[in-house]
């Protein structure tokens, strides 16, 4: 969970993209780090362990500082997993700590299978760090929205974001950078306002 | 905010000072404090042109598969790992269920010194979070101040 640091002024925070395989969660990553505006330094490299074919193997990392808070830097780590079903393990290394999630989902009809395996993979892993969906913040993204064959938004709707609570669900066209910065800014929102929430004014 | 871990002044100085003494026994180059999420506590030493987040992280990740190798082989015993270099070595030791301690040291230094005098440095880094835990876990940064009814603020896309 994020780490308040009264001493050095920081609140740290880590959101991890999911969904599964090939369905753009780097280049989410990729497009934040080649098109966010930062006041020099403010902005980390972006470090991907990954095989030879550019399949994700353990982690992409990308560190971003953002506003200022009251005074208190915002430092961002941004995570993905490896979508590939294989690598289990490794995603629920990476959920460990997490403070909001960006679902990246495959907008291709013939892709749901896989959206709605690596959604409800997701489910049980935040479970087996004993975390629950409904208590961590999360948006969907609708990727690649741009091929002929994108399943319309309300049939994904239907099959991902078929809950008590709708989360807020985004278009996107990653490799455009469509869609990319929406969905980031919504779950920055989302989960400081989690913390409002969850804040008793003792510090205020 | 229960969840959210509160360090303030008095702790992050007393977690430096354990961090100095053992850098000043062991002549390491530099010892860093991770969450095991992957965030960065703290650091003494000199860290030079080293990205100590990214450090930090990796390391942190690093440490975790190893722990799941040695579950898998069921080896339940395991709190450390060493990454041995020409010149340069990492030891990872974990301090406790959230943390741990990344020293990066000169390889000639020998890891058994960086584990010898670690013990007592870990013991004291643990106490110290647990008083920080304990301090008060009810306690939040207000953020009410913040304009949340505009996401755009948070992050801005450079126009190319």
């Amino acid at each position: 969970m994020a780490i308040i640091n009264q001493a050095t002024k920081e609140l740290q925070v880590k959101i991890v993209y999911y969904g599964p395989a090939m369905g753009g969660k780097t280049t989410n990553l990729v497009q934040v780090h080649d098109h966010v505006q930062t006041a020099a330094g403010n902005k980390g490299k972006l470090v991907s362990l990954a095989t030879s074919s550019d399949r994700t193997l353990f982690f992409d990392f990308l560190p971003i500082e953002a506003m200022t808070i009251k005074g208190f830097k915002t430092k961002f780590q941004l995570y993905t997993v490896p979508g590939q079903v294989i690598y289990n393990t490794t995603r629920q290394l990476v959920l460990r700590g997490v403070d909001g999630l960006v679902f990246v989902a495959d907008s291709q009809y013939e892709k749901m299978p896989e959206n709605v395996e690596s959604f409800q993979n997701l489910v049980d892993n935040l479970n087996s760090l004993k975390l629950n969906l409904a208590e961590v913040p999360y948006v969907l993204q609708y990727n690649k929205r741009d091929l002929p064959n994108a399943a319309p938004v309300e049939y994904m709707d239907f099959l991902l974001n078929n809950r008590d609570v709708q989360v807020p669900a985004f278009g996107g066209t990653a490799h455009k950078c469509e869609g990319v910065f929406e969905s980031l800014n919504m779950i920055t929102r989302m989960l400081l306002q989690k913390f409002i929430n969850q804040s008793v004014p003792q510090y205020a | 905010m229960g969840t959210l871990p509160q360090l303030i002044e008095e702790d992050i100085h007393k977690l430096d000072e354990t961090l100095r003494e053992f850098l000043a026994q062991t002549d390491a180059t530099l010892a860093l404090l991770l969450d095991k999420g992957g965030f960065l506590i703290t650091h003494q030493g000199h860290a030079g042109e080293l990205d100590v987040t990214t450090l930090g992280a990796l390391a942190s990740g690093a440490f975790l598969a190893s722990q799941t190798i040695a579950g898998l082989v069921l080896e339940t015993n395991f709190n450390h790992t060493v990454l041995q270099g020409e010149h340069v070595s990492l030891c990872t030791m974990n301090v406790d269920e959230h943390c741990l301690l990344l020293v990066v040291f000169p390889s000639p230094a020998g890891v058994g010194v960086m584990k010898y005098y670690a013990v007592g440095a870990v013991s004291r880094l643990a106490r110290q979070l647990v008083v920080a835990r304990e301090r008060d876990p009810a306690g939040g940064l207000d953020l009410s101040a913040m304009d949340l009814a505009n996401p755009e603020e948070f992050f801005r896309k450079r126009e190319v």
